[in-house]
C-alpha cells in the first residue's frame, strides 16, 4: 500500500467490508456451479473455521474430570457437563487476574502513546517543511518490516541499566518504538491527503502550527486514527514475545502467565481453555464492535 | 506496506484520492516552512525510535562479532556457529519450507474463497467470520490448534473424525492387542497367530491368550474348561489366561474363555475349516478328514483399533502448523483480494469480451493480470509475516518435536533468552532475520521513492 | 528434573495428603525452639524463590516462624521457572534479594564466582556438617567454600504403581530390574501397559537415564559423566542406555508404545496410572508425583497408589537421584546471616514438613514430623542413602545441553525412545551435544 492513500484504502476496505454491491463477471465465470453449491460449500468453510474456537469455548465450561474423559463434542449429548468451575477457578487466581490487569496497564498506554507521538510526527512529515524531510519518511518507510528480534537484546540490555527490565515502563516503550514506523507512515498518507486549501486556508487566517494540527488535521484524520488505535491496541494486546522478554513476574501479561502453564498442556486444559478465553474476550469485543476499522486497521498493518 | 495500490496496478479506471499525491507542497509558499518546529514534532518519534530501534539494531550487528559474553572478539564465529548448529539448520531448513508452502496457499485459497463469496448475499458475514481470527492472538490460536490437533481421539477433533471415519468402514475387533504369551508354541504371522506344530484329528487344544485386560471380557463369557474330541474332529479352547495367581498355559478354573474368536484349520498352507469359538471358549471343526492340521487366529481377531495420525509428532508438525497459520491469515487474504476485485474496471473485461474472448480466457487474460499487483501485494505481507513466525512454533509442538518444527524467530528467542544464554549466537541470528527480510524492505523503499518522484 | 518445573496450577496441589496436613496446622515453630531467637525488630528481608500458590503458602509458614523467633519482617517473592533470570536482572540492577532459592547446583557456582554470593559464617557451615550428609555440603559450596544450604530436596528414584493394577497379576514392589522388566510384563499380560513414560517431557527422559546410569555405573563414573570428564560415547553409558532399551525398546510395555509416550506429557503419564480407566500400571518419577495423583485422580496416595524405590541394576546398592532448592545469601546484614542460620535448622524444614508435599535433605528432622508414610519414606530413603545420594545431572549440565525444551539431552533421549534401536547415533549424538555445550 505504500501507494495507496488512506481515503483510498478506507473506500477499498469499506468495499470489501460490505460486499460488492454488483455482481459482476467473475460471478459469471464460476457461473458453471450452480449457487446452491457455493453457498454449501461457503457454509462448510465457515463451519470449518468456527469449530477450533468453538470447541476451545465449550472445552472452557467443561471440568477437568471432563475434558479428560472425553472431547468436547460430548456435550450435545450430555450438556450437563456445562460448569462455570473453569471459570470460578479463574476468578480466584489472583496471577491470572493481576496478569490480566498488566496486559490493559500495558496496551492503554502503548496505545495513546503510539497514536499522539505518531500524529505529531506524521503531520510534521506531511505539512512541515524542513530539509532533509524525504530522507526522514524514507526511513521511517525502511522500518516498516523491521523485526522486533534485532531489538530484543541491546534492549534488553538497556533496560537493565535503565532499571526497566521487567517492568511496565520497559514493555509499553519497546512496543511506541516498533509500533512508530507503521503509525508515522499509515497517518502522514492519510494527512498528505488532507485538501491543501483547508490548511492554507487556515495559515492565511494565521493559526500557529499547534492550531491547525488540533483543529483541522486531527479531526480530519479520525477515521485513521481510529484504525491505527484499534491495529495498535490489538497489537500489543495480543503480544507474547515482546513481553516473554521484558516482564516480569509482576509485570507480566495474561499471555506470558498462561504460557507459563503450557508444559502441562494435557491437565491444564481448565485454566488454558478458560484463560485463553479471557484473553480473547476484549479483541473480541473490539472486533465485533468496529468491524469496519479493525479490517482497515489490520489490513493497513498486517506486515508489522 | 500492504493495501493494494490501485495505481501501480495499472488499472485505467483507478480513480480518485490518490490523484492527490501528485499534488506536491514542497514549493507553495504557503507551506510551514519551520525545521525547528518541524523538529519540534519529531523530536519525541526520533528520540524513541533511535533509542530502542536504530542503535539497537547497531549494537546487535557489532553484538554478533563477539562471544557469548561480549568481552571476545571472534568475528563470523557466531555465524559459523549458527549454520553448523542442527537445531538451526533444521529452523533454517522449516523457514524456507514456511515460505514456499504457507504464502501461496493462502493467497490461492483467498482467491478462490475471494472470487465465489461474490456470489453469496451473506459475503460480509462469511468474511467476518473468516477475519475473525486476526482478532485472536497467536498465542490462542496456538491453544485452540493444539487442541484440535491431539493426538487423543477423545482429546483432539481432527483424529476423532479421522477415526470415526475410519471405523466406519474398517470396525475395530474384539480383542485388540490379545496375543499368545511369549514362548507359546505360537508365532506371529502376517495372517495371524499360527501354531508351531500342527494336530493330529481327535486332539483337543488349548490357546491360552494375553494381553488383553479380564475385565474386558464380554459378560457372556464362561469359565474354560478343556474340551475332549472325537476322532474325526479337532477341538480346542481359546482363553484368556490371566488370574491373580493363575499358572502360566493351565485352566486355572476361574479363567474365562473368550468367546467368538475366529480360528482356522490350516493344512498344506490352505486353509480347511473356519470356526468360531463358543461363550466358554471352546471351537470344534467336525469332519476333518483324518490327519495332521495346524491351527491358527486370524489377525483380525486382534487388530489393534486405529487411533488416528500423530499430528503433533515429529513429521507432521510443521504442515499442522503451517495448516493452524493458514486459518489465521485466509480471512486477511480474502478481504484484500476482494477489494482489488471490486476495484477491477468492469469495462476492461466486457471489452474483451465483446472482442469474443471465453470467461476462463477473461479470467486468465485479464482478470488476473489485473489483479497480479494486489495478489503479490498480499504474498509479500504474507512472506514478511511467514519469516516472523514465532508464537505458533513456540505454543503448538511438544517438546519431543520441538526440534523439527523450529524457525529462525524461536530459535533466535531461545538461544538468547530461553536456556542457552548466548547473546553473540542471538544476536547473529537476529541479524540473519533481518537480512531475510531486508528485500521487502527494499522494495518497500523503492515503491515509495517511485511515487513520490 | 526441579521440582519447581511443576509451576502454578499444579504446584498448587504438590502436597502429600492433603488432609492430613491440615490437622497439624502449621503456624509458629515448633516447641521448645523459640526463645533463642536475636531481636531482629525493624530489619527486612527479603527472599525469592520458585514456590508459588500452595508452596508459597508453606514457605510463608516458614517465614512466618523465623519471624515469631526473631521480630524481623519477611518478605517473598514467587518467581516461578523465571527465577535465574529475574534473579540476573536483580543483580545487573543493583538491588538484589537478601536470599534466594536456586534449583541449579550451576547457577550457584556462577553467581558465587561472579562474586554475588556471600560466603556463610562457620555457625552454619556447622549447622550443615551436624545436620546433613556431606553431599549436600560439596552441592552447595564453591571452591572449598560454603555458599549455599540445601533446604528442599526432591527424591526423584521413586517408581509409583496401582496397587490395583499389581493386585490383579498377583506382583510385589521389584526389587530388581529384572524382576521390574518381569513384573512389567506379567502386568501386560493383562491388557494394559507397564509403563506410562512421559516422553513428551524431556527431563523425565533424563531422570530414567540417570537412575540407570547412577545404578548401573556406580556414583564415581556418574560424577566423572556429570562433569564430562568421560564422554557421552563411554561403554558405561552404552550400557545404561542397553539397559533402558530393555524398556523403551519394547512397544508393548510402555503405554501407547514410543510414539504415545512422545506426546504424553508429565502429568498425563500419573493419570495414565491412576485414573479411572488406566492406560499403565506404573509410572516413574519423583516425590512430587503424588501432588498430581492427589490434585488430578481420585486414587489415595498409600493406598491406591504406592511407590518403590528405583530398582537396583546389577546388583547396585540403594542410591538416590536427588534435586533440590539451596538457599543463598546475597547480602550479608544481621538479619540475612540469621535467616541462613535458621533455614540450615532441623527447626525450619519441620514447619514445612508438617503442612506436607515437602522432602528435606536434613536428617535431624524427626520422621513423625512429616505427614504420612508415603512422604515419611521417601524421606528416609533420601536421609539413608547418604553418600549415594547423586545430584541430577542434567541439572548440573550447561543449561543447553541438559535443560533446553527439544534441544540437547532432551531431545536426544527422545530421539533414543523414538528408535533404541539406533544406540550408537544416540550416543554419538549426545556427545556431540554435551562436547558443545560443555567446550563454551
Amino acid at each position: 500500500m505504500t501507494a495507496a492513500t488512506a481515503p483510498e484504502r478506507v473506500r477499498i476496505v469499506e468495499v470489501a467490508v460490505s460486499g460488492s454491491p454488483r455482481r459482476g463477471l467473475l460471478s459469471r465465470l464460476v457461473g458453471r456451479l450452480g449457487d446452491g453449491t457455493v453457498q454449501v460449500a461457503l457454509a462448510v468453510v465457515a463451519l470449518f473455521w468456527l469449530m477450533p474456537v468453538f470447541g476451545l469455548l465449550v472445552s472452557s465450561f467443561r471440568d477437568e474430570t471432563d475434558n479428560n474423559a472425553g472431547g468436547w463434542w460430548t456435550v450435545f449429548t450430555k450438556p450437563a457437563q456445562l460448569t462455570l468451575e473453569n471459570y470460578e477457578g479463574l476468578a480466584a487466581n489472583e496471577t491470572v487476574l493481576r496478569s490480566f490487569l498488566n496486559t490493559v496497564l500495558i496496551t492503554v498506554p502503548s496505545t495513546v502513546l503510539v497514536v499522539v507521538i505518531s500524529a505529531l510526527a506524521a503531520y510534521a512529515l506531511s505539512w512541515i517543511e524542513f530539509p532533509g524531510r524525504g530522507w526522514v519518511t524514507t526511513v521511517v518507510v525502511g522500518l516498516l518490516v523491521m523485526p522486533v528480534q534485532v531489538a530484543l537484546i541491546p534492549v534488553a540490555k538497556l533496560f537493565g541499566a535503565l532499571g526497566l527490565f521487567g517492568t511496565i515502563t520497559g514493555v509499553v516503550l519497546f512496543h511506541v518504538a516498533f509500533g512508530l514506523p507503521f503509525a508515522i507512515f499509515l497517518l502522514r498518507n492519510f494527512f498528505t491527503g488532507i485538501p491543501r486549501d483547508l490548511v492554507e486556508a487556515a495559515r492565511m487566517d494565521g493559526a500557529r502550527e499547534w492550531l491547525i494540527f488540533a483543529k483541522v488535521v486531527l479531526p480530519i484524520g479520525k477515521p485513521a486514527i481510529a484504525s491505527l488505535a484499534i491495529f495498535e491496541f490489538l497489537w500489543v494486546w495480543n503480544d507474547l514475545l515482546v513481553a516473554l522478554v521484558f516482564a516480569d513476574q509482576d509485570s507480566a501479561p495474561i499471555t506470558v502467565v498462561l504460557r507459563g502453564q503450557l508444559r502441562q498442556f494435557g491437565t491444564n486444559i481448565d485454566l488454558l481453555s478458560s484463560g485463553a478465553f479471557l484473553s480473547m474476550v476484549v479483541p473480541l469485543g473490539v472486533f465485533l464492535a468496529f468491524q469496519r476499522y479493525f479490517v482497515q486497521g489490520v489490513l493497513a498493518g498486517s506486515t508489522k | 506496506m500492504s493495501v493494494p495500490d490501485t495505481d501501480a496496478a495499472g488499472a485505467p479506471g483507478a480513480r480518485g484520492v490518490g490523484r492527490r499525491r501528485g499534488h506536491q507542497v514542497v514549493d507553495d509558499p504557503s507551506t510551514g516552512r519551520s525545521p525547528r518546529l518541524a523538529a519540534l514534532f519529531l523530536l519525541p518519534a526520533a528520540l524513541v525510535l533511535t533509542a530502542l530501534v536504530l542503535y539497537p539494531l547497531v549494537y546487535s550487528v557489532v553484538r554478533s562479532f563477539f562471544d557469548r559474553s561480549g568481552d571476545e572478539f571472534v568475528g563470523v564465529g557466531n555465524y559459523v556457529d549458527t549454520f553448523t548448529d542442527r537445531r538451526t539448520l533444521t529452523a533454517f531448513k522449516n523457514n524456507v519450507i514456511w515460505v514456499v508452502v504457507a504464502p501461496v496457499a493462502v493467497t490461492g485459497l483467498g482467491l478462490v474463497l475471494a472470487v465465489l463469496t461474490e456470489r453469496i448475499r451473506w459475503a460480509t458475514a462469511f468474511r467476518l467470520v473468516l477475519f475473525m481470527p486476526m482478532a485472536i492472538s497467536l498465542f490462542a490460536s496456538g491453544i485452540i490448534f493444539r487442541l484440535v490437533y491431539d493426538e487423543d481421539p477423545d482429546q483432539g477433533v481432527v483424529n476423532a473424525a479421522v477415526v470415526g471415519v475410519h471405523d466406519l468402514f474398517s470396525p475395530s475387533s474384539s480383542y485388540p492387542g490379545a496375543h499368545p504369551r511369549d514362548g507359546a508354541p505360537f508365532t506371529a504371522t502376517p495372517e495371524g497367530f499360527a501354531s508351531t506344530g500342527t494336530f493330529r484329528t481327535g486332539s483337543a487344544v488349548t490357546v491360552p491368550l494375553v494381553g488383553f485386560a479380564p475385565a474386558q471380557v464380554p459378560a457372556n463369557a464362561a469359565a474354560a474348561t478343556a474340551p475332549t474330541a472325537g476322532s474325526d474332529e479337532l477341538r480346542g479352547v481359546v482363553w484368556l489366561d490371566v488370574s491373580a495367581g493363575g499358572r502360566p498355559n493351565q485352566l486355572d478354573g476361574a479363567e474365562k474363555g473368550l468367546p467368538r474368536i475366529s480360528v482356522e484349520a490350516v493344512r498344506d498352507g490352505g486353509v480347511v475349516g473356519r470356526t468360531t469359538s463358543g461363550d466358554d471358549g471352546r471351537f470344534t471343526f467336525p469332519g476333518l478328514p483324518a490327519g495332521s492340521y495346524q491351527l491358527r487366529l486370524p489377525a483380525d481377531n486382534f487388530e489393534l483399533p486405529f487411533r488416528g495420525l500423530t499430528w503433533l509428532g515429529p513429521s507432521l508438525i510443521t504442515p499442522v502448523i503451517i495448516s493452524s497459520w493458514i486459518w489465521i491469515m485466509t480471512g486477511f487474504a480474502i478481504t484484500f483480494i476482494a477489494a482489488g476485485l471490486s476495484a477491477i474496471p468492469r469495462d476492461a473485461l466486457e471489452a474483451a469480451r465483446v472482442d469474443g474472448a471465453t470467461e476462463m480466457q477473461v479470467f486468465r487474460r485479464v482478470t488476473v493480470p489485473l489483479l497480479m499487483p494486489v495478489l503479490l501485494v498480499v504474498f509479500v505481507t504474507l512472506v514478511i509475516n511467514v519469516l516472523k513466525i514465532f508464537e505458533l512454533v513456540l505454543v503448538i509442538p511438544p517438546g519431543s518435536s520441538q526440534e523439527e518444527a523450529n524457525v529462525v524467530a524461536l530459535q533466535m528467542w531461545q538461544v538468547s533468552f530461553g536456556t542457552g544464554g548466548d547473546q553473540g549466537v542471538g544476536s547473529a541470528l537476529a541479524v540473519l532475520l533481518f537480512l531475510l527480510v531486508a528485500p521487502a524492505m527494499i522494495f518497500n523503499i523503492r515503491r515509495f521513492r517511485r511515487e513520490r518522484s | 528434573m526441579r521440582l519447581n518445573r511443576l509451576s502454578g496450577a499444579l504446584a498448587a496441589a504438590a502436597v502429600v495428603g492433603a488432609a492430613a496436613a491440615c490437622s497439624s496446622g502449621g503456624t509458629g515453630a515448633p516447641a521448645g525452639t523459640s526463645a533463642t531467637g536475636t531481636d531482629l525488630k525493624g530489619q527486612t528481608v527479603e527472599v525469592i524463590g520458585p514456590w508459588t500458590s500452595d508452596e508459597q503458602k508453606h514457605f510463608e509458614e516458614v517465614l512466618a516462624a523465623f519471624k515469631a523467633k526473631t521480630g524481623a519482617e519477611v518478605t517473598y517473592t514467587p518467581a516461578g521457572d523465571e527465577l535465574p533470570t529475574l534473579l540476573q536482572t536483580r543483580l545487573q540492577g543493583g538491588a538484589p534479594p537478601s536470599v534466594a532459592m536456586v534449583a541449579q547446583p550451576g547457577l550457584l557456582a556462577q553467581l558465587a564466582k561472579a562474586g554475588s554470593l556471600k560466603p556463610l559464617s562457620a555457625e552454619v557451615v556447622k549447622a550443615v556438617e551436624d545436620h546433613n550428609a556431606p553431599i549436600w555440603k560439596s552441592l552447595g559450596s564453591v571452591d572449598g567454600q560454603l555458599y549455599g544450604v540445601y533446604f528442599k530436596a526432591a527424591n526423584k528414584s521413586a517408581v509409583w504403581y496401582s496397587q490395583k493394577a499389581f493386585d490383579v497379576v498377583g506382583a510385589k514392589p521389584p526389587a530388581t530390574w529384572e524382576e521390574f522388566i518381569s513384573t512389567g510384563k506379567s502386568v501386560v499380560d493383562t491388557g494394559q501397559a507397564a509403563v506410562s513414560v512421559a516422553g513428551a517431557d524431556g527431563w523425565t527422559l533424563t531422570d530414567w537415564f540417570e537412575n540407570v546410569y547412577l545404578r548401573s555405573a556406580g556414583p564415581e563414573n556418574y560424577d566423572k559423566l556429570s562433569k564430562h570428564e568421560i564422554p557421552w560415547t563411554d561403554p558405561s553409558v552404552k550400557k545404561a542406555l542397553e539397559v533402558l532399551g530393555q524398556l523403551f525398546g519394547d512397544q508393548r510395555l510402555i503405554a501407547g508404545g514410543a510414539p504415545g509416550a512422545l506426546q504424553t506429557e508429565f502429568p498425563k503419564s500419573v493419570i495414565n496410572v491412576f485414573d479411572d480407566q488406566p492406560k499403565a500400571a506404573m509410572v516413574f518419577e519423583a516425590d512430587f508425583v503424588a501432588g498430581v495423583i492427589t490434585a488430578n485422580t481420585k486414587a489415595k496416595v498409600g493406598e491406591d497408589a504406592k511407590f518403590f524405590p528405583f530398582p537396583s541394576v546389577g546388583g547396585s546398592k540403594p542410591a538416590v537421584v536427588a534435586g533440590g532448592d539451596v538457599a543463598v545469601a546475597l547480602k550479608d546484614d544481621a538479619a540475612t546471616k540469621e535467616l541462613m542460620r535458621f533455614l540450615a535448622s532441623p527447626e525450619a524444614g519441620t514447619v514445612w514438613a508438617e503442612l506436607g508435599g515437602y522432602l528435606s535433605p536434613n536428617k535431624d528432622i524427626a520422621p513423625d514430623s512429616y505427614p504420612d508414610d508415603v512422604t515419611r519414606e521417601l524421606a528416609g530413603q533420601l536421609v539413608d542413602a547418604g553418600d549415594n545420594v547423586r545430584f541430577d545431572m542434567s541439572d548440573l549440565a550447561p543449561s543447553a545441553f541438559g535443560g533446553t525444551k527439544g534441544g540437547g539431552e532432551w531431545k536426544d533421549l527422545q530421539d533414543f525412545l523414538a528408535t533404541p534401536a539406533d544406540l550408537d547415533g544416540a550416543l554419538a549424538r549426545l556427545e556431540a551435544d554435551a562436547a558443545k555445550s560443555f567446550g563454551k
